[in-house]
C-alpha cells in the first residue's frame, strides 16, 4: 500500500503540491546528471557524480518528507536537515572540483565544509530545539551564528579563494560558471533564511504573522532552485569545455 | 558586486535579526550605538576634499578653507531664514550625492539621464527612509520645538509620491541602462540587491541604525576606498597609513568645531537643540563635500 491509498493530496495545498514536484523534478535531475556523465571528458565525470547526488539524496529525502508531511501535516525538519547535511556540503565540493584545475587544495575543500556544516548545525539547532511557542531569543542567536558559516562561504566564492583560484583559470567557462554558482549562492541559499524566519519566535514570524506553513513553501521552492539549477551550472561548464576540448571535424 | 556591497550584505545579515530582537530602540540609545561610526568614518570621508579640490587647481589650502567657509556660512544663513527651503535643498543635494557616489563607476560616460538616475535614486533613498520610519521622524520632531517646521515637509501623502515615484523612475532608468548594454546585467541585478536591502534595512530597522548601516557601509567607505586608490595612482600617498595621515587633521578640526558649537548650546549661548544643530553643521559640511565630489567625479568619468 502507498501513501496515495490512504491519503489524498489537498487541491490548496501549495507545499504538499511543491513536496511532490520537488521530489519528481529532484530524481529526474539526478537521472539526467548520470546519464550526461557519459557524454562528458573525464576531468567532469566526478562533477557531474557529484551533482547526481546531491540531487539523487534530496530525491530520497523528498520521498520520505512528502509522506511525513501528507501524514501528520508538520514540518519535517529533521528530514531536512539530515538532506542538507549531506548535500549543501557536497555543493561546496563542487566548488572545490571546479577550481581543482587552477590550484585549489584540501585546505579549501574542508574549510568550504566545515562553513556549511557550521551553518547547518547551528540553523538546526535554532530550528529544531525551539522551545514550546517560539522563542526569539534563540532564533536570534542561532540564525546569528549560522549567518556567520553562510557569510564565510558567501565570501569563498564572490571574492575568496574561490573567487581567486577561478580568476587565475584558464577557462572562461570555469570563470563564469563559479561566477554563476557565486550567484547561486547569493541569491538562492538566500531564500532559507526566509523560511527560518517563519518558524514561531522567528522575526517574520512575529512581525507579519508568517507560519510554520510558509517554512516548507519557501525551502521547497529554494532546494528545486539550488540543488537543480547548481547541478545544471556545473553540467554547462562540463559540457562546454568538454566541447570545446574536442578536435574540429574534418 | 564590490567589497562595500558584500560588507553590506553581511551586516543586513547579522544585524537585520539582532535589531528586531530589541524591537523599539529609542533614538538616544540608536546614537550611543551609531555615532561613533558616523563620526570615525562619516566625517573623514569628507576631510580631504581639499586635497581632491587642489589637485585640479592652482589654489592654496587656506583659499580652499576660505572658500569652503563662505559656501557653509551661506547654507547656515540659508537655515537660519528660510529652514524649510534650506531643509529641502540639503535632502536633494544629499540625494544626488549619494546616488552620484552610487552609480559613477559604472558608466564609462555620464550624461543627462544617469544624472536623472543618481537624483532619483537618492531621493528614493531618503524619501523611502522617511517614509518607513515616519512615526519615528514625527517622534523626534515633536520633541524639539526648533524642529516643528519640518512636519511641513513630513506629510504622509507628500513623502509617499515622492518615494513611490522616485523609486519606480530609478528602477525604469537602471533597466533602461541595462538595455542599452550602458553597464552589465549583472550590475544591474547587484543594484536591485542593494536597493532592495537598502530599502529593507530602513522598513526593519530602527531610523537611525539603518541609515547608518547604508551611510557608513554603502556610501563612506565606498568613498574612501575611492579617494585612496585616486591619491595612491597619483603617487600623493603610498600606504594605508598615510591615508589615515591625510584624513586626521580635517576630521579632527570637524570634531572639535561639533564639539564647541556642543559647548555652547550646553551653556545656552547658541539658541538650537543638539539634534538641529548637527543638522545644521551636516547639511554646511554636505553642501562644499558634494560640489568637490561632483567635481571629482566628473574628472575621474
Amino acid at each position: 500500500m502507498t501513501i496515495l491509498d490512504v491519503l489524498t493530496i489537498p487541491k490548496d495545498d501549495a507545499i504538499a503540491f511543491t513536496f511532490f514536484t520537488g521530489y519528481m523534478a529532484m530524481l529526474a535531475a539526478s537521472i539526467f546528471f548520470f546519464f550526461e556523465r557519459s557524454r562528458v571528458s573525464d576531468k567532469w565525470k566526478l562533477s557531474l557524480l557529484v551533482s547526481a547526488l546531491i540531487t539523487f539524496i534530496a530525491a530520497v529525502h523528498y520521498y520520505y518528507m512528502r509522506d511525513y508531511y501528507l501524514a501528520t501535516g508538520e514540518n519535517p525538519t529533521s528530514l531536512r536537515y539530515i538532506d542538507w547535511t549531506l548535500t549543501v556540503p557536497l555543493m561546496c565540493v563542487e566548488f572545490y572540483l571546479l577550481t581543482k584545475a587552477a590550484g585549489a587544495k584540501k585546505s579549501l575543500l574542508w574549510k568550504l565544509i566545515l562553513a556549511s556544516v557550521w551553518m547547518l548545525v547551528a540553523g538546526y539547532i535554532g530550528e529544531a530545539f525551539n522551545p514550546e511557542g517560539g522563542s526569539s531569543t534563540h532564533s536570534v542567536l542561532w540564525g546569528v551564528l549560522s549567518t556567520v558559516g553562510y557569510v564565510y562561504i558567501l565570501y569563498a566564492a564572490w571574492f575568496g579563494e574561490v573567487a581567486q583560484l577561478a580568476q587565475k583559470s584558464d577557462s572562461a567557462v570555469v570563470k563564469q560558471g563559479v561566477r554563476t554558482l557565486a550567484w547561486f549562492v547569493l541569491v538562492g541559499w538566500a531564500i532559507y533564511p526566509i523560511g527560518y524566519m517563519c518558524m514561531p519566535g522567528g522575526w517574520l514570524n512575529t512581525a507579519f504573522g508568517w507560519g510554520s506553513e510558509n517554512v516548507d513553501l519557501f525551502y521547497n521552492i529554494a532546494d528545486a532552485i539550488n540543488k537543480i539549477g547548481f547541478g545544471l551550472v556545473v553540467y554547462n561548464i562540463a559540457i562546454t569545455s568538454t566541447k570545446s576540448s574536442q578536435p574540429a571535424a574534418a | 558586486m564590490t567589497r562595500a556591497t558584500f560588507i553590506f550584505i553581511a551586516a543586513v545579515l547579522l544585524f537585520l535579526p539582532i535589531t528586531s530582537e530589541f524591537q523599539e530602540i529609542e533614538i538616544g540609545h540608536q546614537l550611543m550605538v551609531c555615532l561613533p561610526f558616523i563620526l570615525l568614518l562619516g566625517i573623514p570621508h569628507g576631510a580631504i576634499d581639499n586635497v581632491l579640490f587642489l589637485k585640479k587647481t592652482d589654489g592654496r589650502n587656506l583659499e580652499f578653507i576660505g572658500i569652503y567657509l563662505i559656501v557653509a556660512g551661506i547654507n547656515l544663513a540659508a537655515w537660519l531664514f528660510f529652514p524649510v527651503l534650506a531643509y529641502v535643498a540639503f535632502l536633494v543635494l544629499s540625494a544626488y550625492h549619494f546616488g552620484q557616489s552610487q552609480f559613477v563607476h559604472y558608466f564609462t560616460e555620464i550624461n543627462g539621464p544617469h544624472k536623472v538616475l543618481h537624483l532619483t535614486w537618492g531621493i528614493a533613498l531618503l524619501s523611502g527612509l522617511i517614509f518607513f520610519n515616519l512615526n519615528e521622524v514625527r517622534s523626534i520632531v515633536a520633541e524639539y520645538e526648533d524642529f516643528m517646521f519640518f512636519d511641513r515637509v513630513h506629510q504622509e501623502l507628500i513623502i509617499r509620491s515622492v518615494f513611490i515615484s522616485s523609486l519606480l523612475l530609478s528602477l525604469l532608468l537602471m533597466i533602461f541602462f541595462a538595455w542599452k548594454k550602458e553597464w552589465q546585467f549583472e550590475s544591474l541585478l547587484i543594484e536591485f540587491i542593494n536597493l532592495s536591502l537598502i530599502l529593507c534595512c530602513f522598513y526593519l530597522m530602527p531610523f537611525i541604525v539603518g541609515f547608518t548601516l547604508y551611510f557608513v557601509i554603502l556610501h563612506s567607505i565606498k568613498v574612501m576606498r575611492e579617494e585612496y586608490e585616486y591619491l595612491n595612482v597619483l603617487g600623493i600617498i603610498s600606504s594605508i597609513r598615510g591615508f589615515l595621515i591625510l584624513l586626521t587633521p580635517f576630521s579632527l578640526l570637524s570634531f572639535l568645531g561639533i564639539a564647541l558649537l556642543f559647548i555652547g548650546i550646553h551653556f545656552d549661548l547658541i539658541p538650537w537643540s543638539y539634534g538641529y544643530c548637527l543638522m545644521i553643521v551636516i547639511s554646511s559640511i554636505t553642501l562644499p563635500h558634494a560640489i568637490v565630489m561632483n567635481r571629482f567625479y566628473n574628472n575621474e568619468a
